[in-house]
């Protein structure tokens, strides 16, 4: 609230003696939005006094007294922070009503401000909201359908709660044995709840189901791929690959790992051919360039080989900044900043 | 058809079939306490770690510091406890004999290497703390004294120093000291468990780093050959890469062209080899000669290192310990010192809830192909509040050699010393008895020390070969050797450092199988003299001193 402070210390510069703005603006840094609506609404016709008069009555919950001046001071991008601030509040405000009608104003204020935290922590919210409510839309009125334990399921998952999330795959292929997808993501949880050895074979029988239902799933050939390669079973791997590859043409993992088997015969070629449309398809895939870079290397073609190795060390380096704006936040004290308030 | 791309989140975790073998193949047991390794090591928080510096542990070494011929013990400690040394009586016991020896130094012990820096017969250790490392000089095999001062070895500020090894890299004659670092770490300033999301594992708060830690770089002293040492770090090109946070060192003539190179096992970044330019300098080359990462691009958590022929096709190979969801990490040498990843065609990719540590290549049943052994132990003991499959204390994993290229997980079948879950961090390997079957001593953070003795005689003949150096370092470290019997040939080096922060028996062991001759010894020394000794006999200790 920088920016609070700033306009407070202006006003109170250009008024020696009290003054319902910068006494408004006081209380209103300081969360008395009863007086600071007081104080703003004594404080006539100035754009920040209406603005802040309107945010204040945003934070006592009199939207509709709020939403008409917020809309105003939103579309106003001469004060950028005041229109941040009104775009916030008229935000809360429509989400008040509907999730629905906050949508619109949160997809401006990302557009306009993709890097605050502010924006993004109320987009998260407004969107975890409207996630709520369709779950438990979806819990209330198809209780017992498959996908209410899918949605389980996939929500275990990101928990990294994989054993809770194989229960409720396993209850929705009992109650929807044909449905699509069930069976991979099983496959996909079973691999990431256990490092047992058999669980191989486990998910291997899964990926292989979920092929029986869409023999044409490039996604399930290429993991019925990967758990054959785990096995040391490389050359039962390649025709799933190849018909990942055959399903979809363009699937650049499926092209790196035939390149890895091609690579291990020796056929370097080959490799490097696959390998060189796998660049091209995802220029940023580390593991794609680090393939390639290794299979120039084996060829003989060092050139290409220190090329893609620095290509690869581009795309590697840690994002500018990384350790030293963490280095610098070591040294602050935890922040006594009151979060913005719409 | 579904969209597949976005269906591809989650990495297939690797594992391999276990082969299907009967019968017990070894029969380690753990006979520490009637070895007389009764003393627990501290090191940092049993149930909970505050600071990194507590994860790391420390090492373990063998040396033969009296030149009885039998291996001796050091432990290293962490903070509250003095380091210790074991005397190894040659009846199969150690007897503490730290009070009145000399070794003294306290702190947040890390690494331990050994070799005989000032060539004057007794071996020297050498031990890695955060803080200020420790040069102790041998006295005539009788005590050790501390001459860090003395040797220009003292840091002008607190460095999280780690793996080492003493190595000749400019073939002088007098052994260097190579040393990695790990990252800056202060207490006080780096942050406590959930400050950040760096202290976080699966949802809990636990100590922070390596990620969001600053990096520290690599240090390398060359020997001024009158017992002290100069920096050369930066002249060397050693402190060079400075995004890395460096543990275990292995050195070895990866590329064999007569000069040792360099392998750092690195946390969470890229894995350096450090190729040595016979001018005095090296070139960091890990990434081209396919060391750096993992076969799909990625920086692991490298711990520790060894390297040795697994496939006996005369090229030193690199293997590396990592962390947990993570497959430890084979690198076979293609020649010339670059190196493809073998792990899963290899047969190792099937242990992924392990954080390993200490490592080596070591054949322990003489049948003339290097076997693989591991230690394990999570660096976050709050893991055990997970109730998952991985836990804080694990077991060990011994892999043998099939001689085709493979291994064969033998963990479940070698004995219970292998299946004891600890904490391990270092490991060492040497023959304390000198009956042709190695040992494993292993420092367990907070306990004592595990000694995994094979009771298993294996019917196949060995060589214990002790390398004198004349013209070359007195420890003949980084002696190459070739050994020839029975229709094969292997090799070795001798090494200084290696595992994780841990010291190997200098000596040389090969398992011989059915050969009752051995053909040749051919050694080059490190001074460039080549030397081949003939039919010598199996089944003993040889000593083998470089001709002038």
């Amino acid at each position: 609230m920088r920016v609070i402070k700033l306009l407070i210390l202006a006003a109170a510069f250009l008024s020696a003696q009290s003054d319902p703005l910068v006494d408004g603006l006081r209380q209103f840094d300081k969360g008395d939005y009863h007086a600071a609506e007081s104080s703003l609404s004594k404080a006539g016709n100035d754009p920040r006094a209406r603005g802040f008069l309107a945010l204040a009555r945003a934070a006592l919950g009199r939207c509709p007294d709020a939403v008409g001046e917020l809309q105003l001071q939103f579309d106003k991008a001469d004060d950028k922070e005041l229109s941040r601030l009104a775009g916030l509040g008229l935000a809360r405000c429509r989400a008040a009503i509907s999730t629905d009608a906050a949508l619109p104003v949160l997809a401006q204020l990302r557009s306009r401000f993709p890097d605050d935290a502010d924006v993004l922590y109320e987009s998260a919210r407004v969107y975890m909201r409207a996630w709520n409510e369709v779950v438990y839309a979806m819990f209330q009125k198809t209780p017992s359908s498959f996908r209410v334990n899918q949605m389980s399921a996939e929500v275990f998952e990101t928990q990294s709660n994989y054993r809770q999330a194989i229960a409720e795959y396993q209850n929705a292929i009992a109650k929807s044995p044909r449905a699509l997808n069930l069976h991979f993501r099983l496959g996909r949880a079973l691999l990431m709840d256990s490092h047992e050895p058999r669980t191989l074979d486990q998910a291997l029988k899964e990926f292989r189901s979920e092929l029986e239902l869409n023999p044409s799933d490039a996604a399930a050939e290429y993991q019925v791929g990967q758990v054959l390669v785990a096995q040391q079973k490389q050359q039962e791997a390649r025709p799933h690959y190849e018909m990942a590859l055959a399903f979809t043409p363009d699937f650049a993992e499926a092209l790196i790992a035939l390149a890895r088997i091609d690579l291990s015969l020796r056929d370097y070629p080959g490799a490097i051919a696959r390998l060189e449309r796998a660049v091209q398809l995802r220029p940023a895939s580390e593991s794609a360039h680090y393939s390639l870079m290794l299979a120039y290397r084996n060829a003989g073609r060092l050139t290409d080989a220190k090329r893609e190795q620095a290509e690869l060390e581009k795309i590697t380096k840690p994002p500018e900044g990384e350790f030293t704006n963490f280095l610098k936040k070591l040294g602050n004290k935890p922040s006594t900043e009151k979060p913005p308030q719409p | 058809m579904k969209p597949f791309a976005a269906r591809l989140v989650f990495p297939v975790v690797l594992h391999t079939i276990a082969a299907q073998a009967g019968g017990a193949a070894a029969d380690f047991r753990n006979i520490a306490a009637q070895a007389g390794l009764t003393r627990s090591f501290p090191n940092g928080g049993i149930s909970a770690k505050q600071y990194i510096i507590e994860t790391t542990g420390s090492g373990i070494a063998f040396l033969d510091y009296d030149n009885d011929g039998f291996p001796d013990l050091f432990v290293v400690s962490g903070d509250g406890a003095p380091s210790r040394l074991y005397h190894n009586n040659g009846k199969g016991k150690f007897d503490d004999v730290t009070a009145g020896s000399g070794i003294t130094a306290k702190g947040w012990g890390q690494g331990v290497c050994v070799g005989d820096y000032d060539n004057d017969g007794f071996t020297d250790i050498l031990v890695t703390y955060w803080g200020q490392n420790v040069l102790y000089r041998n006295v005539s095999g009788k005590r050790f004294e501390d001459v860090t001062a003395r040797a220009q070895l003292t840091q002008p500020g607190t460095r999280y120093n780690t793996g080492c090894a003493m190595l000749d890299y400019n073939r002088d004659g007098h052994l260097d000291l190579f040393i990695a670092n790990y990252l800056q770490f202060e207490f006080g300033v780096t942050p406590k468990p959930g400050a950040n999301p760096y202290c976080y594992y699966r949802g809990i708060p636990v100590s922070c780093g390596p990620r969001g830690l600053p990096f520290a770089s690599n240090l390398l002293y060359r020997s001024n050959g009158d017992g002290t040492f100069t920096d050369v770090s930066d002249s060397s090109g050693i402190s060079a890469p400075k995004r890395s946070y460096c543990l275990g060192a292995v050195t070895g003539d990866f590329n064999r062209d007569g000069w040792p190179d360099i392998f750092v096992a690195c946390d969470q970044t890229p894995s350096l080899l450090f190729i040595n330019q016979k001018d005095g300098t090296f070139s960091e080359e890990a990434l081209l000669r396919g060391v750096a990462l993992d076969q799909d691009g990625k920086a692991v958590s490298g711990m520790g290192a060894a390297a040795g022929d697994y496939d006996g096709d005369g090229w030193l190979d690199l293997f590396r310990t990592n962390f947990s969801d993570e497959r430890e990490t084979l690198y076979r040498n293609r020649g010339g010192g670059e190196f493809d990843e073998a792990t899963t065609a290899a047969g190792l990719a099937r242990n992924t809830r392990y954080v390993g540590w200490g490592c080596g290549f070591f054949d322990f049943d003489n049948d003339g192909w290097s076997d693989l052994f591991l230690v394990n132990g999570h660096v976050f003991p709050e893991v055990d509040r997970l109730k998952i499959d991985i836990h804080n204390a694990q077991r060990g994993i011994l892999y043998r050699n099939l001689g085709n290229g493979t291994f064969e997980d033998i963990s479940e079948k070698a004995g219970p010393g292998v299946l004891e879950p600890h904490v391990s961090r270092g490991a060492a390997f040497g023959d304390f008895d000198n009956d042709g079957a190695i040992e494993i001593a292993i420092n367990n953070q907070n306990e004592t020390p595990a000694f995994l003795k094979n009771f298993r005689r294996s019917p196949g003949n060995w060589i214990l070969l002790k390398l004198q150096g004349t013209r070359s370092n007195r420890s003949a470290i980084g002696a190459q050797v070739r050994v020839t019997a029975g229709g094969r040939t292997q090799i070795d080096e001798v090494r200084s450092g290696g595992s994780y922060l841990s010291q190997n028996d200098l000596r040389l062991h090969f398992g011989l199988a059915a050969a009752a001759i051995i053909d040749s010894v051919e050694i080059l020394w490190p001074s460039g003299t080549k030397q081949i000794e003939r039919g010598l006999a199996v089944n003993r200790v040889i000593t083998i001193r470089e001709k002038l």
